[in-house]
C-alpha cells in the first residue's frame, strides 16, 4: 500500500526552481532515504508531504488525500520527526509526549505514553527527567515515541542522525528498523550516506529537483556505497536546483 | 483529553512555573502589590487619623475663643479638610499633589495645602509605591517579561514547527497563550481585590465602586499580556518582541502620560501661582478695603443703605455701618473669588478633557481617570470639595459680618465683645464627596476597551500569519 505519494511536482521558492519533476512513492514496511546536498529540496519534499505547502504542478499524496485540501486527516496520518528533535527542555520526556498528543487529538489508552518510550529504547529512568538533560540521541528517542504513541502508519524523519554519535545512530537505525517490520512506512531525508545505506530498503538521490537515481537494497551488502557516494557526488546542472 | 487550546494553555503556564525567573518576577511584582496595598492602606488609616485629630483641634481651637469681636473671629479663620474616600488608599489621584486641608478666612481665598507628596513622610515619596501605580506601570513590564517569548521563542527553538506538524492551527496556539498570559493578568487583580475589600470595610458604595475597579485594571492587564503575545507572533526573534515592547511600555506608560498634561498645559495654559494670585489682588483692590468705613469705593453701596432706612448719615443707621461695608465687602470679593475659582476650574476641566482626549492614543491616560474617579480622588471630586469650602468659607464670613451689623454698636465698634455662644452654634463644615460622573468617564473606559479589543482583533490574523509562515 503506498502511503506517501509524489507525482511529477514541481514547486519555485522565491522565484527559484526547487522541485523540477519530482516523484516518489514510499509503501507500508518500507524505509526510503532521500539523500541530496544542501538545497536539494529534501525537506521541502517533507513540508510538501506536511501541507505546509502547495505544489506548482503536480500531485501530492499521503494515504491518498491532499495534505493542502484535508490537512487535519493526513496530519492524524502521520508523524514528523524535525531535525535537531526540537522539543520542550523543561518538560519530561513523559510531559513532552503527553502534550504533544493531546495536540494532535490523539486519545492513546492509559500506560500508552510509557509503552512508546519504552520501544523507543528510552531507559525508564529517563522518563521523568527534564529533556535539557539528554543527549541528542535520547531526545530523538523522545520524537520518535511520539511517532509510536500515535501509531500512525507514515513517519517523516528530516536528517535523523544528524549529530549522534555512531552508538546512537546505531540503535536509531535498529529502531526504525523494528518500525519497518512493524509496517510503518519511513521516509528520512538526510546527508548521512552511511547511515541510510544502512536502514533504509531504498536510497534516492535528489538532484536538479528530481530523483535522478534510485538504489534498492539487495541481499548480502545492502547497497554499493561506491555507486551511492558517486552518485551523491555528482554535480548539480549549473543554474538549476542547488 | 482536554481541547488543543487549554492543553496549549496548561503547558504555558507548566512552562512558567519551572521558569526560574518568571517565577521570581512574578513572586516579586505579587509581593510588591501586596505589601503597597498594606502600607497603603496603613498610611491612609493614619493620614484619617491625623485629619480627624487636625480637624478636631481646629474645631476645639475655633470654639474655644473667647467673647470677643466678630471680625477678630472672621479674622481667626479654621481649617477644614477633604474627606478622602475609603479607595483612596488604592489610588490617591491627584490629592497626592493637590493637598486636602484649606484654611478658611475673611477676605481671602487660600488654595488647598498639605499634599501628602510634598508633606508626607520619605517612605511616601521615595518608598513603596501605591497598587495603583504598581498596577498601572510595573504590572504592564511583568506581563511583557513574561510572555514576549511566547510564540517567538517556540519559533526560535523550533517547536512551532512541531506544533504545526500535530496540526495545531496558528490561531488556536495564540488562544492557548492568550489564555494563560491572560490568566496571569487576571491573577495580579486578587491583590487589589483584596485592598479593595480591606479598604472598603462595609461600606456598600465604597465596595461597589471597587469592584468597578476590577474590569479596568483586568482591562489594562489583558491589553499588555495579548499585546505581548501579538508582538511574539508577529516578530521574528523573542529579543525583537522584548524590544517592541519595553519601547512601547516607555511611550504608553511612561512617556505619554507625562507629554499630555503638557500638551494640555500648552492648549489651556494657566498662569502661575503668582500670577493668579496678582490677578485676583487686582480685582480685589478694585473692590476697596473693607475695613474702611469710609473707603470711597463704597459710596454707591452708602447711597443706596441710606435710601433704604431712610436716612442721610450713617450715624442715624440702626445697624452698624462698619459691619455693612464688611459685609458688602465680603460678597463683592467673594464674586471676586468665585470668577477666578470658576476660570481655574474651567481651565483645569478643559486640560482635563484633553487628557481624556489624549486617553485614545495612551491608555494609561483612560485608567488613570477611571481609577481616580472611582477612588474619589480625581479633579471633580477636588474641585467639588474647594467649592464646598468656599461656600462655607463665605457662609461662615457673611454670619459673622451679620454678628458685627447687628451686635456691635458703631461707637466704639473695636473695643466690643459678643458672646463665644454665636461661634459655638456655627455649623461645622461638611462636604459629602461627588460620585463619579459616569457619563463624563464613558470616553476614557471606551479608550480603554478599544486597547484591549485592538490586540484581540488582531490576534487571529497573526494565527494566520503563523499558519502561512510555517509553510514558507
Amino acid at each position: 500500500m503506498t502511503l506517501a505519494h509524489l507525482t511529477d511536482v514541481h514547486l519555485r521558492l522565491g522565484g527559484r526552481p526547487v522541485l523540477r519533476g519530482l516523484s516518489l512513492e514510499v509503501r507500508r514496511g518500507e524505509v526510503l532515504a532521500l539523500l541530496g546536498g544542501n538545497g536539494a529540496g529534501k525537506s521541502t519534499t517533507l513540508q510538501l508531504l506536511l501541507g505546509f505547502l502547495a505544489p506548482d504542478s503536480g500531485s501530492v499524496r499521503v494515504t491518498g488525500l491532499d495534505p493542502r485540501r484535508e490537512p487535519a486527516a493526513v496530519r492524524a496520518r502521520l508523524a514528523y520527526v524535525p531535525e535537531n528533535a526540537a522539543l520542550y527542555g523543561q518538560l519530561t520526556a513523559r510531559e513532552n509526549l503527553s502534550y504533544l498528543l493531546s495536540l494532535a487529538g490523539a486519545d492513546p489508552r492509559p500506560g500508552a505514553v510509557e509503552d512508546a518510550l519504552r520501544r523507543a529504547g528510552l531507559p525508564a529512568e529517563a522518563w521523568d527527567r527534564r529533556l535539557s538533560t539528554f543527549s541528542k540521541g535520547m531526545a530523538q528517542k523522545v520524537a520518535i515515541a511520539l511517532a509510536l504513541a500515535r501509531d500512525v502508519p507514515l513517519l517523516l524523519l528530516d536528517e535523523p542522525t544528524s549529530g549522534l554519535d555512531p552508538g546512537a545512530t546505531a540503535e536509531f537505525n535498529a529502531l526504525l528498523g523494528t518500525l519497518r517490520d512493524a509496517g510503518v512506512g519511513i521516509l528520512m531525508v538526510t546527508h548521512d550516506l552511511a547511515g541510510a545505506a544502512a536502514v533504509a530498503d531504498r536510497v534516492g538521490l535528489l538532484r536538479d529537483g528530481r530523483l535522478a537515481e534510485e538504489f534498492r537494497a539487495g541481499p548480502g551488502p545492502r547497497f554499493d556505497l561506491n555507486r551511492l557516494h558517486a552518485g551523491f557526488s555528482a554535480p548539480a546542472r549549473p543554474g538549476e536546483a542547488a | 483529553m482536554p481541547s488543543p487550546t487549554l492543553a496549549i494553555a496548561r503547558h504555558e503556564l507548566r512552562t512558567l512555573s519551572r521558569s526560574r525567573g518568571a517565577l521570581a518576577a512574578a513572586g516579586t511584582t505579587l509581593l510588591l502589590l501586596l505589601a503597597s496595598a498594606l502600607a497603603s492602606l496603613d498610611l491612609a488609616a493614619q493620614a484619617a487619623e491625623s485629619r480627624a485629630r487636625q480637624q478636631a483641634e481646629a474645631e476645639r481651637q475655633w470654639q474655644a475663643q473667647p467673647d470677643r469681636h466678630p471680625h477678630r473671629v472672621i479674622h481667626f479663620g479654621t481649617f477644614v479638610f477633604q474627606p478622602l474616600g475609603p479607595l483612596a488608599a488604592i489610588d490617591p489621584g491627584i490629592t497626592a499633589h493637590t493637598g486636602h486641608s484649606l484654611f478658611l478666612e475673611g477676605h481671602r481665598q487660600n488654595s488647598a495645602n498639605f499634599a501628602e507628596a510634598r508633606q508626607s513622610s520619605v517612605l511616601l515619596r521615595f518608598g513603596l509605591p501605591t497598587p495603583a501605580f504598581v498596577l498601572q506601570a510595573l504590572a504592564p513590564l511583568l506581563l511583557v517579561f513574561l510572555a514576549f517569548g511566547s510564540v517567538a521563542a517556540e519559533r526560535e527553538r523550533g517547536t512551532l514547527a512541531l506544533l504545526r506538524a500535530q496540526g495545531v492551527p496558528g490561531r488556536t496556539l495564540l488562544a492557548g497563550k492568550a489564555l494563560a498570559h491572560g490568566g496571569v493578568a487576571l491573577a495580579l487583580l486578587l491583590p487589589l481585590a483584596l485592598a479593595i475589600l480591606l479598604a472598603a470595610g462595609g461600606e456598600a458604595g465604597a465596595l461597589a465602586r471597587g469592584a468597578l475597579m476590577l474590569p479596568a485594571y483586568g482591562a489594562w492587564l489583558l491589553a499588555w499580556s495579548l499585546g505581548a503575545i501579538l508582538a511574539s507572533a508577529l516578530l521574528p526573534r523573542a529579543r525583537d518582541a522584548l524590544l517592541t515592547l519595553l519601547g512601547a511600555w516607555i511611550l504608553l506608560v511612561v512617556v505619554a502620560p507625562r507629554l499630555a498634561p503638557l500638551a494640555a498645559e500648552a492648549l489651556h495654559p494657566a498662569p502661575s501661582r503668582l500670577a493668579a494670585e496678582l490677578a485676583v489682588a487686582a480685582d480685589l483692590a478694585k473692590v476697596g478695603d473693607p475695613h474702611d468705613p469710609n473707603d470711597p469705593n463704597f459710596g454707591p453701596f452708602r447711597a443706596r443703605v441710606l435710601a433704604q432706612h431712610g436716612v442721610t448719615d450713617v450715624e442715624a443707621l440702626p445697624v452698624n455701618w462698619g459691619g455693612l461695608v464688611s459685609m458688602e465687602g465680603e460678597r463683592l470679593q467673594g464674586e471676586v473669588f468665585r470668577r477666578h475659582m470658576d476660570a481655574a476650574q474651567a481651565r483645569e476641566r478643559a486640560q482635563a478633557a484633553t487628557l481624556d482626549g489624549a486617553a485614545w492614543l495612551a491608555p494609561a491616560l483612560a485608567l488613570r481617570r477611571l481609577s481616580m474617579a472611582l477612588a474619589g480622588t480625581d479633579l471633580p471630586g477636588h474641585q467639588a470639595f474647594v467649592r464646598a469650602a468656599e461656600e462655607h468659607r463665605y457662609a461662615m464670613v457673611q454670619a459673622l459680618n451679620a454678628l458685627h451689623v447687628h451686635k456691635i454698636r458703631r461707637q466704639d465698634d473695636r473695643a466690643q465683645r459678643v458672646g463665644r455662644e454665636h461661634w459655638l452654634a456655627m455649623p461645622a463644615f461638611h462636604h459629602a464627596p461627588p460620585g463619579p460622573d459616569w457619563p463624563a468617564l464613558l470616553p476614557a473606559a471606551g479608550a480603554l476597551l478599544l486597547w484591549l479589543l485592538l490586540p484581540l482583533a488582531l490576534l487571529p490574523l497573526a494565527g494566520r500569519r503563523l499558519d502561512r509562515e510555517a509553510r514558507a
